[in-house]
């Protein structure tokens, strides 16, 4: 495995983990604020519904993915008619299979960052005449950032893993689709163990970096 | 004049309150749990629970949200928006309201130029109601209402905070409702007091025609049992002397910019009871009289001791002394302190 091979794995992994967590983050604050504030019976149906990737097998996910995106499939037809080619078997399939699969972690954390603001901050901003967006924006949010930012490190780091669904939808194509993960599954199908431990070390150093940061903004 | 007639059921509390009151400085008084903090915030439009119209200096508010009651809602613990600092605070709502003035006038009025670059987190309790009281006027309110403003402040603060409250309603035009549980911080603030007993309004009146009538304390379990009518006699350093309607000298603090008082008031379980005369006792104020009465209340010793011509309602723990050395026409010398007696306009 040469330098530059490691490079390209790397940041593709980087690139696909980047788009994933950017392309969740307003649906996953949204889901979060809305699960953290909706009192409703029908709360625990949605959690459940969005923490479902978190339990489902990744392949699973991927599965659905495929039968929904293919080129025959009216979703997939639809995304071909707008960017002129299919999503399946490119780097973009690769980071729509991470967002799957990181999106309850993102809202996990959202949830959690929402619950930690004191209702009683809201509650003074309207009386002083806030409107709810004000209240959202200038209040809430900078008060929920840390739940927030952590979600979006675990999401990160989540979607650097993600290998099953990512597999199905992506493909395992060098220089095109292969992220750290697939590396190293296609270099232990190919005998090639010493590329395999070194893939594997790079993503246990991405791993550390990116645990370190949540636990620096937990302790923040 | 002001108006509301609340409904709301929770489980195991049912408020059911009615009131109307006029004028620019009034106490919501109950115990804990009497439904005045509910009442407040609804007032301001934060529980949609309860039902029922609202009117405020002639203003109709049910039905209306929050943002746009114009009511300052100032939270017992103050909850300054934590990451701002203090000057933060304040701007918020200005900023809402694209006016400084209002801001900067509760900032002169409550002497607040010194903490505005303060985080709201490293301020003191006292600060923090300060500055939550600044921000609520800064959003240019009708009406200022304030929860238990005072409860998490110790007492030599309060003498602080109190003539800057007092000033509110006449030096910024907004009139105030206080919820309170201490009936002195009715005498020392409001000129009409609302009583609120298990969800319902149950007597509203001057506070010291509430206050004057021992049976009134006992139904609203109250703690202020002494109160008197006074004029003021004479002035000294940090003290006024003031006299009773019996000729009683009594000895308060005087708070800069607070009015000359025209009651004073004290819990009888403020008063300490001697059965010998004290000497070189560090007091501003040695009442010597005998006792009229003793009961037993559970751990307390309720008496009634005549001196310097008033009546007063003392209570002290049953242990710290025999019945019998207080027996009804035993001499007793009551010591009170000038901080303990609250003055009222």
């Amino acid at each position: 495995m040469s330098v530059g091979e490691a490079l390209d794995v790397t940041l593709l992994t980087l690139k696909v983990g980047a788009t994933a967590t950017a392309a969740i983050a307003l649906p996953a604050v949204a889901t979060g604020y809305l699960l953290s504030r909706w009192r409703s019976p029908l709360r625990p149906l949605v959690q459940t519904v969005v923490s479902l990737p978190m339990v489902l097998p990744p392949v699973a996910v991927g599965l659905v993915l495929l039968l929904l995106f293919a080129r025959s499939a009216p979703l997939g037809r639809a995304v071909e008619a707008c960017f002129g080619a299919p999503l399946l078997l490119t780097w973009w399939a690769a980071a729509l299979a991470s967002a799957v699969m990181s999106f309850p972690l993102f809202v996990m954390g959202a949830m959690q960052g929402f619950d930690a603001v004191p209702p009683r901050l809201e509650q003074v901003a309207a009386s002083l005449g806030a409107s709810r967006a004000r209240v959202l924006l200038s209040i809430t949010l900078p008060h929920a950032a840390r739940g927030v930012a952590c979600g979006a490190v675990a999401a990160f780091a989540r979607a650097l893993g993600e290998f099953g669904a990512t597999a199905l939808v992506a493909g395992r194509i060098r220089g095109e689709t292969e992220t750290l993960s697939l590396a190293i599954y296609d270099r232990i199908e190919q005998f090639k163990s010493a590329d395999a431990v070194a893939f594997a070390a790079l993503s246990l150093a991405l791993a550390l970096l990116t645990i370190g940061a949540v636990e620096l903004l937990r302790r923040k | 004049m002001n108006t509301f007639e609340l409904h709301a059921e929770y489980p195991g509390f049912t408020l059911d309150a009615t009131a109307s009151w006029d004028g620019d400085a009034t106490a919501l008084f109950g115990a804990s749990g009497s439904g005045k903090s509910t009442i407040l915030e609804a007032l301001a439009g934060l529980r949609p629970a309860v039902r029922g119209p609202i009117e405020l200096r002639g203003r109709r508010l049910d039905g209306l949200p929050a943002r746009r009651r114009a009511i300052g809602w100032v939270p017992q613990d103050a909850s300054l928006f934590p990451r701002m600092t203090a000057r933060e605070n304040v701007d918020f709502a200005a900023r809402l309201h694209g006016d400084r003035n209002a801001a900067e006038r509760a900032i002169e009025v409550l002497e607040l130029a010194t903490l505005l670059d303060r985080s709201a987190a490293a301020l003191s309790g006292g600060e923090r109601q300060r500055i939550a009281i600044a921000r609520a006027l800064a959003s240019r309110p009708d009406f200022l209402l304030l929860d238990e403003p005072l409860a998490s402040i110790d007492r030599p603060l309060r003498a602080r905070i109190v003539p800057f409250l007092a000033r509110i309603p006449a030096e910024l035009g907004v009139p105030l409702l206080l919820v309170t549980h201490d009936p002195l911080e009715v005498a020392a603030l409001t000129r009409h007091v609302i009583v609120v007993e298990k969800g319902r309004c149950v007597a509203a009146g001057a506070p010291a025609a509430i206050f004057a009538a021992p049976a009134a304390f006992g139904a609203f379990e109250l703690g202020a049992e002494n109160s008197f009518a006074v004029n003021v006699g004479g002035r000294s350093p940090g003290l006024l002397d003031v006299v009773t309607p019996h000729g009683c000298v009594l000895r308060v603090a005087d708070v800069p910019g607070f009015p000359l008082p025209a009651r004073v008031a004290i819990r009888a379980t403020a008063i300490v009871v001697a059965t010998r005369r004290p000497e070189e006792v560090l007091v501003e104020n040695v009442l010597a009289g005998t006792v009229r009465s003793v009961a037993i209340e559970g751990e307390q010793l309720a008496l009634r001791v005549e001196a310097a011509g008033e009546t007063w309602i003392v209570r002290t723990a049953r242990r710290a002394a025999e019945p019998a050395a207080l027996a009804p026409g035993r001499e007793a010398w009551l010591l009170i302190r000038a901080a303990d007696l609250v003055p009222s306009g």
